[in-house]
């Protein structure tokens, strides 16, 4: 398998960046924001990786000779912290759509460029 | 006991919440403020004996989470507190609005929080806290623009948090601790390569927060300040940007000797001369403030950085004084433009004749930001200034006849004849005049008790010798002078500088240039 090969965690390294590359590159707001959201998912990712080793048992003891050896269970931290992280990646997504669903009624585009430039003359004219 | 000092913020929110169109509930609210700013006073006396710690749910060592007070942390919490009574009293008849209340305090429990925890994903969690809530607060007045600066500066402090979780992940694969203290001493331990990255991810998201990259969060601060209500402006710049400077003492502190210090003294160098420069560019008085938010941090960010025991006390006074005359300026700036319905630094004229108290005021915490002797500023800027090499004392100057050229740019709408500008309503209203009369005194005695207050507040050792404080205030007048010139013959009508004012950069650009500080910050910290 290839997770035997390169360890996942790269993976989720590598998602990230790409994902930032999609964001400094994207037009479309929406895009943007889903990019974010992919950006999130690596990081959550690299997070479950951390605990989760190939091979190691889920962190529910049902026996008690089980808790002998620890390492043979993953780490149960980074997926409880995890849990909080996601909450708060869908709440600043929906806050975000939200303000997008504002923007798009009045300017009739979710494009980066024009929206900019219509509010860079908006001020202008204060 | 450092429970309460969360819950009782949100206690005071959840009041006004429900009572929120009551003037009484209004004026319990901030007798409790002041309650809570005395203990935050009494928090100060109390970490003399040493740290004060209480453990929530009482899971000892490691697995627990800590609150933890300290002396910085202690004054910093004091300063919070009191920028908080003082625009809770600010905005008393400013609306009735429950979101607006609720907010507030919620907002100033978050940075309660974020004071005490001693747990790093616990700084994750309320510093998102924390930019919600200041991000519904900017966009109160409800203006199709400002939605778009909020959006904008949400989606970029999202994309900075993810560089902090992920950089926290690495810090947990070395160390297994999310304890400050544990990783501290776990990181002074661990081999200089695997920290390379961590570091980078971690200080790439506490600097945007700071806003001390140049190139960085103009975007927001452009579009955002100029149509926010001046009382969060108040909020903003002279707390929220404070805390998350607390934020980089802490996390340089968790890296030790790991820690680049003389990197940040070259970034602070960088923020605070193109802040300053781009801070002369505005004619919008907010926007001046705002852009010069960005030159003091940079300020404090080199007294903090450049290693001497003064400059960094310096450094830690100016955060208390920026807080200060900061916020004095944003709510005079917001009466001056109820009284005259603009912004624009040209056509305001006579402040001083129309509104007597916040010209005086005004003049007071301009005396303060360009560091006038006996006035608060001058003694931060003097300490940190004090024992740093030559090149970068005179950088200090050189960054002081900016913010003078500004300033006196700014200071031209006190005087003059009033030229009879109409806004939505000549000030009368005492809530408004009393707070910021008050930072105004504030302004003055923070100056002449300066030594005093310093060595009580961070609990140090430090004496201002007179002469070299005379010749700091020969600096100054020369360098008041050499700016007049400069002003009248190399700012006003230039077109260079009419150019930089419309720069604006999109919300690309500010996060390339987050992947840039964050290569850079790799190269830096790896190579060198």
């Amino acid at each position: 398998m290839i997770a035997n090969i390169i360890p996942l965690d790269y993976f989720a390294v590598i998602m990230f960046f790409i994902s930032f590359f999609g964001i400094i590159t994207s037009r479309n707001i929406i895009k943007s924001i889903i990019f974010i959201l992919l950006m999130q998912t690596a990081v959550i990712m690299f997070w479950l990786f951390l605990g989760a080793r190939y091979g190691t048992a889920p962190p529910i003891v049902y026996e008690l000779g089980m808790l002998d050896d620890l390492s043979a269970f993953a780490d149960p931290m980074p997926q409880a912290l995890m849990l909080t992280a996601i909450i708060i990646g869908v709440s600043v997504t929906a806050i975000n759509i939200t303000m997008l669903n504002a923007l798009f009624r009045k300017y009739k585009t979710a494009d980066w460029l024009i929206i900019s430039d219509i509010a860079r003359k908006e001020e202008s004219d204060d | 006991m450092l429970t309460y000092f969360v819950v009782i913020p949100v206690l005071i929110a959840s009041l006004l919440f429900v009572f929120s169109d009551n003037k009484s509930a209004r004026v319990l609210a901030i007798i409790l403020q002041t309650a809570f700013t005395a203990f935050s006073f009494y928090l100060v006396l109390l970490t003399r004996g040493g740290d004060t710690v209480t453990i929530v749910g009482g899971y000892i060592d490691f697995l627990g989470i800590y609150l933890r007070i300290y002396s910085v942390s202690a004054v910093f919490m004091l300063l919070t507190s009191i920028i908080f009574l003082v625009v809770a009293v600010y905005s008393f008849n400013m609306t009735d609005s429950r979101t607006f209340w609720f907010l507030l305090f919620i907002l100033e429990a978050a940075l309660t929080g974020l004071y005490f925890t001693r747990d790093l994903f616990n700084i994750f969690v309320l510093v998102e806290v924390s930019t919600v809530v200041v991000i519904i607060l900017l966009m109160f007045n409800r203006e199709r623009r400002q939605m778009f600066g909020g959006m904008v500066f949400l989606m970029l402090n999202i994309v900075a948090m993810q560089f902090y979780l992920l950089g926290l992940a690495y810090v947990y694969k070395l160390t297994g601790a999310f304890d400050i203290a544990y990783v501290s001493d776990a990181i002074a331990l661990s081999d200089r390569a695997d920290l390379i990255l961590p570091y980078a991810l971690i200080m790439t998201a506490i600097a945007f927060k700071c806003s001390i990259i140049p190139l960085f969060s103009f975007t927001p601060k452009t579009q955002l300040y100029p149509a926010a209500p001046c009382a969060v402006a108040a909020i903003l710049s002279g707390v929220q940007i404070k805390t998350n400077v607390y934020l980089f003492i802490r996390l340089q502190e968790v890296f030790g000797s790991f820690a680049s210090h003389d990197f940040f003294l070259v970034v602070g160098i960088a923020a605070s001369i193109t802040g300053v420069i781009l801070a002369i560019s505005q004619t919008n008085i907010k926007m001046i403030l705002a852009y010069h938010t960005m030159s003091q941090v940079g300020l404090i960010i080199i007294g903090l950085s450049s290693g001497g025991y003064y400059s960094q006390i310096g450094g830690l006074y100016h955060v208390v004084s920026h807080g200060i005359f900061k916020s004095a300026l944003f709510l005079t700036a917001g009466i001056i433009y109820r009284s005259y319905g603009t912004c624009d630094v040209y056509k305001i004229k006579g402040v001083l004749k129309r509104l007597p108290l916040t010209g005086v005021v005004t003049l007071a915490a301009v005396l303060g930001i360009t560091g006038a002797p006996l006035f608060i500023g001058s003694v931060s800027k003097y300490f940190i200034s004090y024992d740093v090499p030559t090149w970068l004392m005179w950088t200090t100057n050189i960054i002081s006849l900016g913010t003078i050229i500004s300033f006196i740019k700014y200071s031209g709408i006190l005087f003059g004849k009033d030229n009879g500008l109409q806004g939505k309503a000549v000030e009368t209203d005492k809530w408004r005049i009393i707070p910021t009369t008050a930072l105004g005194i504030m302004c003055l005695a923070g100056g002449v008790f300066g030594q005093q207050l310093i060595n009580f507040l961070f609990d140090a050792n430090v004496s201002i010798s007179l002469s070299s404080y005379l010749e700091k205030s020969l600096i100054f007048f020369a360098s008041l002078a050499i700016g007049y010139l400069i002003y009248k013959y190399a700012v006003k009508g230039n077109q260079v500088l009419k150019r930089l004012a419309n720069l604006n950069f999109s919300f690309k650009s500010v996060c390339m240039s987050m992947g840039v500080f964050f290569g850079l910050t790799l190269i830096f910290v790896g190579i060198l």
